[in-house]
């Protein structure tokens, strides 16, 4: 029995509660829904269980569910000559009408293709024929379509809810000689066979042209009315402790603080947010449905909501008394966030979380990051005084503009800190700790730093010295992010259509699971560059002129190119605002 | 204030849930049937839950017991079919009864024999099986070694098995019916005595399924069900609602 030497085989046993079964024979069009990473991962991702509850409320079309094999599933696969299967109803992928595979971040190229292999699909979709299912892809990733576009017929750019029915009902209709023709109607549905690329120079110097009258610029899809989207209250509830192992009540969708480094900030505008009535009546019946024991009100900043308060106050007096809590996933810095935190979080969490991102007030600025000191002390104090005596900072490193005296502020910050948290704490000082993680600065495309240039590795690890230096001490925890992540990640989320040949040459090398350190290669991938006359740095490190016709252009993802430039100019000329 | 306990079933459909999984999804099946669960004083409210032994991850078994209280009573059918109208598909109570609140905290303490039902089906004959069974019952000891990793002990399996016993229940599949101990006392895991019979378990060839729970200090009982009969017996006989 295969599931017997497998690491914990309820990832593809399925029939958890609230997982859909239906008959699949009778309907028009059939989706499999992937998430390109592991089981626990997927099953926390909203947005899937969002289009596959969307897709399973209508008569005609059916979703179920895959997820990438872990490596000692895929080479029992392997050995065994198996196809990838839904979880479902078992039916091999390569039998739907459709495979929709979400885009949540780059270091999962490696695993889509794996997907589609594993299913027995050609990994190009000018490979693929008449009777292989149409691959189609969205989410985060779909910002830059490029890198990932040989390996789509079509990706829809911005949110999914509305356009995937469409795009379902395209599928249905249409004669497979004719459906990429009627996607590319549909607002939003890029299809990159449609297009011609000319390439401009080394790096994601490109152009991206539409052939015979498909759209010259792809606009995003946006949901206009969240209280009238569809949001599903019966989300599957699976066996295996997930990521997110808690029922999700979405508050809001978008930010509407303009950090300059974020590109969910720009994609996901404006912000909209759900009705406190509507969000009662879906906690209401997500906690009838699912049976968790603690809802999670998941925003970008859920302290933003504008009537949180009166949000949180009416969960905790519905739920409070049923041992169900209610959790805030994302806290601003400042006092009002921490109180509110303590007022309404069931369990005493050991620590909490703040991104100041920059060490200094004039780095926060340039970046757009508005976050006070006063503010950030003002949320330690609240927090060591109710009980907290951990908090995490997340940092950034190789911010546009950032001095080697940016970089050492830092290590000051965190040391008065850990005074100030000392003195808070008085006889319990001892437990506090102040755990620094420093992530690297990945320049995303539609943002204003699109153009800057990553540090190179050296340059990175040069700062993570000075970084290490300024945060030794008692209480202080220091971690951060892999240079060689940091720079595929940036290649690729900067690339173009010829990093697609190096993302297969390196899965034919072996890449999966790149977000998990164990599996994560990065000679493999420099290697996986270099095979196709491509390197890392040209994409990852160099700056780009604000002149040059970037490879993404033709996705229109909220602010326009002048925009972004003035944004960038006043942040990196002016220093700030 | 009350408390029930509950026989269920572990069927095909969810024997590859890990039991740590499995008491998370029950727990969340009785928030959902709405049960008014009983929750621990502190902190972080918890429901008060025990369940009996684990069955090891691919096993199946119908004799779990699990147990709850609730700060109202209700009626333990009631209660059954609340329950089962929640419970993911492959999980089943059979049986539920209302037992008096005892302040010890380990409810299933008692529990230290385990039934299990291994078929086998990798062509080997019954003769010979019976062979390799009685070398088994008639060593002195067995011993194994456990822990796989770090410090990895030595544990003798002989006075832990209690009995072997071979039928043949089709052209091509044998069973073994073992009793063996279990419980915080010591226990012997059944893939220890398919292993010792050397029965090549690649998962294919031999299927475990727990028939009965036993608590050896309990009265005999000649009920079909098992010796966790015997155990709840006793139980019962302490409380208001004896029959015997």
């Amino acid at each position: 029995m295969l599931l017997s030497r497998v690491t914990k085989p309820a990832r593809y046993t399925n029939g958890e509660w609230n997982a859909v079964h239906r008959d699949t024979a009778s309907a028009r069009a059939r989706f499999a829904l992937v998430y390109p990473d592991v089981y626990e991962v997927g099953m926390s991702h909203l947005g899937l269980q969002i289009l596959y509850h969307t897709l399973n409320s209508t008569p005609d079309f059916v979703a179920e569910r895959a997820f990438a094999p872990w490596p000692d599933m895929e080479s029992e696969l392997r050995s065994r000559g198996l196809p990838l299967t839904s979880l479902e109803s078992r039916t091999p992928l390569r039998q739907f009408d459709a495979i929709g595979i979400t885009l949540p971040y780059e270091l999962t190229y490696a695993n889509v293709l794996n997907v589609l292999d594993l299913a027995g699909i050609p990994i190009r979709a000018s490979d693929r024929g008449p009777d292989d299912p149409l691959v189609i892809g969205g989410g985060p990733g779909a910002a830059n379509p490029e890198p990932m576009a040989d390996f789509f017929d079509a990706i829809l750019i911005g949110e999914g809810e509305d356009a995937i029915v469409e795009m379902a009902e395209a599928v249905a209709e249409a004669e497979r000689t004719d459906v990429l023709r009627r996607l590319a109607e549909i607002a939003g549905v890029y299809v990159p066979s449609f297009y011609e690329v000319s390439y401009e120079g080394v790096g994601p110097l490109a152009r991206v042209t539409p052939r015979d009258g498909a759209p010259p610029v792809i606009g995003r899809r946006i949901v206009e009315d969240l209280d009238a989207a569809p949001f599903p209250t019966r989300q599957i509830v699976p066996f295996l402790d997930t990521v997110h192992a808690r029922a999700t009540l979405e508050i809001m969708r978008g930010c509407a603080r303009g950090c300059r480094f974020c590109q969910a900030g720009t994609a996901y505008r404006p912000r909209r947010e759900r009705s406190v009535a509507a969000l009662l009546r879906q906690a209401d019946e997500l906690i009838a449905n699912t049976g968790y024991d603690e809802i999670s009100l998941l925003a970008f900043t859920s302290v933003d909501y504008g009537a949180i308060q009166e949000l949180a106050a009416r969960l905790v007096e519905r739920f409070g008394e049923r041992g169900i809590g209610v959790a805030l996933p994302s806290l601003r810095a400042d006092a009002f966030s921490v109180a509110l935190a303590n007022t309404i979080q069931k369990v005493r969490k050991t620590g909490l979380t703040f991104a100041p991102e920059a060490g200094t007030a004039r780095l926060r600025r340039a970046i757009g990051k508005q976050m006070e000191e006063d503010d950030l002390f003002a949320a330690a104090e609240a927090a060591f005084s109710s009980g907290w005596t951990r908090l995490k900072l997340y940092f950034m490193i190789g911010l546009p503009t950032e001095t080697d005296d940016d970089v050492a502020a830092i290590g000051d910050l965190v040391r008065r800190l850990v005074q100030f948290g000392r003195g808070v704490l008085g006889p319990r000082r001892n437990r506090l700790q102040i755990a620094v993680s420093a992530a690297t600065f990945v320049p995303k495309p539609h943002t204003p730093f699109q153009w800057v240039g990553q540090h190179a590795r050296d340059e990175l690890e040069r700062k993570h010295r000075i970084l290490q230096t300024a945060l030794r001490g008692r209480h202080i925890k220091l971690s951060w992010t892999d240079p060689g992540t940091s720079a595929l990640e940036a290649a690729v989320s900067r690339g173009d259509r010829r990093v697609g040949a190096a993302i297969e040459a390196a899965w034919r090398e072996g890449a999966r699971f790149d977000s998990w350190g164990e599996y994560f290669d990065f000679g493999r991938w420099e290697a996986a560059f270099s095979q196709k006359g491509l390197s890392i740095g040209d994409y990852a490190n160099s700056p780009l002129d604000y002149g040059a016709h970037l490879a993404w252009e033709h996705v229109s993802c909220g602010p326009d190119k002048s925009v972004l430039k003035a944004e960038a100019e006043r942040a990196i000329e002016g220093g700030g605002l | 204030m009350a408390q029930f306990i509950c026989r269920y079933q572990k069927g095909e459909r969810v024997r590859w849930i890990s039991h740590l999984d499995l008491k998370r999804t029950l727990e969340r099946a009785m928030r959902r049937a709405g049960l008014p669960l009983e929750l621990t004083k502190g902190h972080n409210p918890r429901p008060k839950l025990s369940f009996g032994p684990p069955l090891p991850l691919g096993a199946t078994g119908d004799a779990e017991l699990l147990a709850l209280h609730l700060a109202e009573p209700l009626e333990p059918e009631g209660l059954k079919q609340l329950l089962n109208r929640q419970l993911p598909s492959g999980l089943e109570v059979l049986e539920a009864w209302r037992v008096p609140v005892h302040q010890k905290r380990e409810t299933f303490g008692q529990v230290d024999v385990a039934e299990y039902k291994i078929m086998v089906s990798n062509g080997l004959n019954e003769e010979e099986l019976g062979n390799r069974v009685s070398g088994l019952m008639e060593s002195e000891t067995l011993p194994v070694r456990r822990g796989g990793g770090r410090p990895e002990r030595e544990v003798d399996l002989r006075p832990l098995i209690i009995s072997l016993a071979v039928s043949r229940t089709g052209p091509h599949e044998i069973e073994l019916q073992a009793r063996l101990r279990t419980g915080s006392h010591g226990g012997a895991r059944p893939q220890e005595v398919v292993d010792l019979l050397d029965l090549n378990d690649d998962g294919r060839v031999v299927r475990y399924h727990r028939t009965g729970l036993y608590a050896s200090a309990g009265p005999p009982t000649q009920r079909r069900g098992g010796v966790w009969r015997r155990w709840t017996r006793a139980r019962r006989s302490r409380g208001k609602d004896s029959e015997s």
